[in-house]
């Protein structure tokens, strides 16, 4: 009876997960591109090896790092900061917290859309502004010139993703008593030394939870990529997401695709595997 | 007018109050059945196309299409049914939406049930339809392009014996000989060409007609300014004009962004106008990188210094959007820009992609510099391999691209699809669409005479995507010689993964249809037509 209770739920899981990582595993060992035909010879580790032969997604690679390592670091500390400046009560506070997390809230495809039309020439209004805080008019390609291009990827993740870090900091922030600082003041202590020695030793595991799920969830941009540069100029903004979306879903290359997937998983999980030891430190010692 | 003007000495006021409520209220009764009727009539019912085409399609043995009859008679034991289409999301799908669509169901009673896609993600779609087998698709739109793939690959069925069966033999001889051969491949035939893709050069007549601009131009290079006929003189007169008319006015400005429309197609045109070939035959090396492609990809990016700022990143929509404006006096467009110039599509409010012209009547249309102008993109109309309703969707084909209803759907206020049929050069009606359309007509016709193919062989979304992105990445500054290596190493990539004798064939293949290099067009052929 318990069995045929957990059927359905496990019949779920089967169906819409281990089969479809089984028959990911299988394609990444075949042959299963389209224009090569529907026979499916066994290839080894062929696939994995035209990834890594390929200069693109090598690439691709260091940029997904780059740009994830960047991006979370700036919203890390917009977000503390934001944090730290919103945490006493103050008039107008509740209506600045609603819109500081509106972003959330947006589909990053609207997000990637939204910059694309504020920078894109000549209709954009990202020029017309920076001309107003720079001698002369501005004349610069942000979607398209280096390193424009890439300051701009990394202000709309920021812009979208800032006000994550702030919520999480926020409510860690508001957890810590405030009779610490009251014993911090009484010995003495001077607010930046309450700051480093109570607050950020308190606030670090929260720290490393928002940073490890913004970390994981970096290195998989996609949609900002795809609505605001495509990629382009060039290759020059492929994140490994977008190459392996491209070989999978535009080329249908989808034996080379999927064998770089699973080689992205597998970096990823040891990425995400050390950020959660990080993670579990503070309480195994403890 | 007032009521006063109106008011009969002879009536009392009351009588006159009265007999005025009485003929207030009939008119709003009438004027709100009038609304209410032309509220729920299908916008296709409205248009003289329209009405064209159903004559065509069941009208007497005068004026029938026997191809559109025997299509429609044959098709009606389908009644009832739902036929998937596929076809480019805005313009062209309002041809799906807004008259086609509608129309077939009038006529035979099957629905159409359309998927719309950016042209470049029609061949994903169709793709992903193929592996997923759900027979959500039955009749599609593909480029000529990706034929050699979807037939190699057997995505569509050859309709070789659906012509003989359904007595269409005749609606391939009225084709232009560019475009008769392009739906076939390996001897087979696997749709029927629709769409005449030729680019031609657009530009503004006022402008090459300034007096002051010709004297200045004169007193520079001390010759008549005069519409360009190589790319070196198109680029030295549009950096000319931009010089001297920026930024109300700027030389020239063709969408460059990725993907949209794809940069090969300027690629493809220059290089093989300038004598360039894309592989050595008997190699399989790509020949991309050489010293014509190097002069090509540099007379690119003068094209793109005397354009409007951004315009590397501006999609062929929005380049129209600034021709129409008057913003740029010549571009190397798609034939829909000689219609959208004088306001013929932006006349029906579904039309609402693009801004009114306000250029009507300045526009003069001449072949490209280097005349070879690149027939780019198109569309064939395909019946998918995985249909359960093929005969439905091939008699959908068959009707929709006869001569008659091809005519009126090239003719629509709407839509983007261009003449392609002998019959719709020499059609008396569309020359009389605006004044100038004969000469339209007859420069497009000559273009298709002259015109250079996209590349069609296996792995051509491949190669044109490869190279797409390697000229985005020398619009962005990198060095145009190693940008055209790499570009090319990928091509010698893509060729060595499909196989060199397998690629070797179907380039052989493709170098067997007129226009395939610049040496071989339909004119060199002796196969040109007179329009």
């Amino acid at each position: 009876m318990r069995w045929l209770l957990v059927a359905p739920a496990v019949l779920i899981v089967v169906a819409l997960t281990i089969f479809p990582l089984g028959f990911s595993l299988w394609v990444a060992f075949v042959q299963y591109d389209f224009a090569l035909g529907d026979q499916h010879p066994w290839v080894g580790l062929d696939n994995f090896v035209e990834n890594w032969k390929d200069p693109v997604w090598r690439a691709s690679l260091w940029r997904t790092a780059w740009f994830s390592v960047t991006m979370v670091a700036i919203e890390l500390m917009l977000g503390l900061l934001l944090a730290l400046a919103m945490l006493r009560p103050f008039r107008g506070r509740r209506v600045l917290m609603t819109l500081y997390v509106i972003p959330l809230f947006i589909s990053p495809v609207v997000v990637g859309g939204f910059f694309d039309l504020f920078v894109r020439r000549p209709y954009g209004a990202a020029n017309e502004l920076a001309s107003w805080v720079w001698p002369g008019e501005v004349a610069i390609d942000f979607s398209q010139d280096s390193p424009w291009v890439y300051i701009t990827l990394i202000l709309a993740d920021v812009w979208q993703w800032t006000p994550f870090m702030f919520v999480i900091l926020l409510a860690g922030l508001s957890a810590i008593p405030d009779t610490l600082y009251e014993a911090a003041d009484l010995d003495g202590a001077k607010p930046r030394h309450a700051f480093v020695f109570v607050t950020l030793p308190l606030l670090l595991p929260i720290i490393l939870i928002a940073v490890t799920f913004r970390l994981i969830d970096a290195a998989k941009l996609f949609d900002i990529i795809f609505s605001l540069t495509r990629g382009g100029p060039g290759t020059d903004t492929y994140t490994t997401s977008y190459y392996l979306y491209q070989q999978g879903f535009e080329f249908f290359h989808l034996g080379q695709g999927t064998g770089g997937a699973w080689m992205f998983m597998i970096m990823l999980t040891f990425i995400s595997f050390w950020l959660v030891r990080r993670l579990l430190k503070p309480v195994e010692e403890a | 007018m007032s009521d006063d003007v109106h008011h009969d000495p002879d009536v009392s006021q009351e009588d006159y109050m009265s007999g005025l409520r009485m003929a207030r209220r009939d008119f709003l009764i009438k004027s709100g059945l009038a609304a209410a009727a032309i509220a729920a009539a299908p916008t296709w019912l409205k248009t003289e196309q329209a009405a064209a085409a159903i004559e065509a399609s069941t009208g007497g043995a005068a004026v029938r299409d026997p191809i559109a009859t025997t299509a429609v008679n044959a098709a009606k034991q389908y009644k009832g049914l739902s036929m998937g289409r596929i076809n480019e999301a805005g313009p062209q799908a309002l041809d799906d939406k807004n008259f086609s669509g509608p129309l077939w169901e009038k006529l035979t009673g099957i629905k159409t049930n359309l998927t719309e896609a950016p042209f470049a993600q029609i061949r994903t779609k169709i793709i992903a339809e193929d592996l997923a087998k759900s027979g959500a698709l039955d009749s599609v739109e593909l480029s000529p392009a990706w034929l050699p793939d979807f037939a190699d690959q057997e995505v569509l069925i050859p309709i070789d014996s659906l012509i003989r069966k359904y007595k269409a033999q005749a609606t391939l001889a009225d084709l232009h000989p560019l475009y008769r051969g392009l739906a076939r491949y390996k001897g087979k035939t696997w749709g029927f060409f629709d769409d005449g893709d030729v680019w031609a050069l657009y530009y503004r007549k006022d402008i090459f007609g300034n007096g002051k601009l010709k004297s200045a131009y004169k007193a520079k290079f001390k010759r008549d300014l005069r519409v360009p006929r190589t790319w070196d003189e198109f680029n030295q007169v549009a950096q000319f004009i931009t010089d001297q008319l920026a930024p109300k006015v700027y030389g020239t400005g063709m969408g460059r962004a990725l993907g949209n429309p794809g940069n090969q197609f300027y690629f493809f045109q220059q290089f093989r106008a300038n004598g360039g070939r894309f592989f050595n035959p008997k190699t399989m090396k790509a020949e991309i990188n050489n010293a014509i492609a190097v002069k090509t990809m540099n007379q690119i990016l003068l094209q793109n210094k005397a354009s409007p700022p951004g315009v590397e990143k501006l999609d062929f929509i929005s380049g129209w959007g600034l021709w129409l404006q008057g913003k740029t006096a010549m571009i190397m467009a798609w034939p829909p820009t000689g219609r959208i110039s004088e306001n013929i599509l932006q006349r029906d409010k579904a039309f609402a992609t693009l801004p009114k012209s306000q250029i009507v009547g300045k526009t003069g249309y001449a072949r490209v510099p280097g005349q070879n102008g690149e027939h780019a993109g198109a569309f064939i109309k395909g019946v998918m391999a995985t249909s359960e309703n093929q005969d439905a969707a091939y008699l959908y084909n068959q009707w929709a691209t006869s001569p008659s209803i091809s005519l009126q759907r090239v003719m629509l206020p709407y839509t983007l699809r261009d003449p392609y049929r002998i019959s719709h050069y020499r059609s008396p009606a569309y020359k009389k669409l605006w004044k100038g359309a004969d000469k339209y007509l007859e420069t497009l016709c000559e273009a298709a005479n002259d015109a250079v193919l996209d590349l069609s062989m296996s792995g051509a979304g491949d190669y044109a995507n490869a190279l797409d992105r390697a000229m985005t990445s020398m619009y962005a500054g990198k060095d145009v010689k190693s940008a055209l290596d790499e570009a090319a190493r990928e091509w010698d990539s893509i060729t060595n993964k499909l196989g060199v004798a397998k690629q070797r064939a179907s380039y052989a293949n493709f170098l067997k249809y007129p226009g395939a290099t610049g040496k071989n067009t339909v004119r060199k052929l002796g196969q040109a037509v007179k329009c």
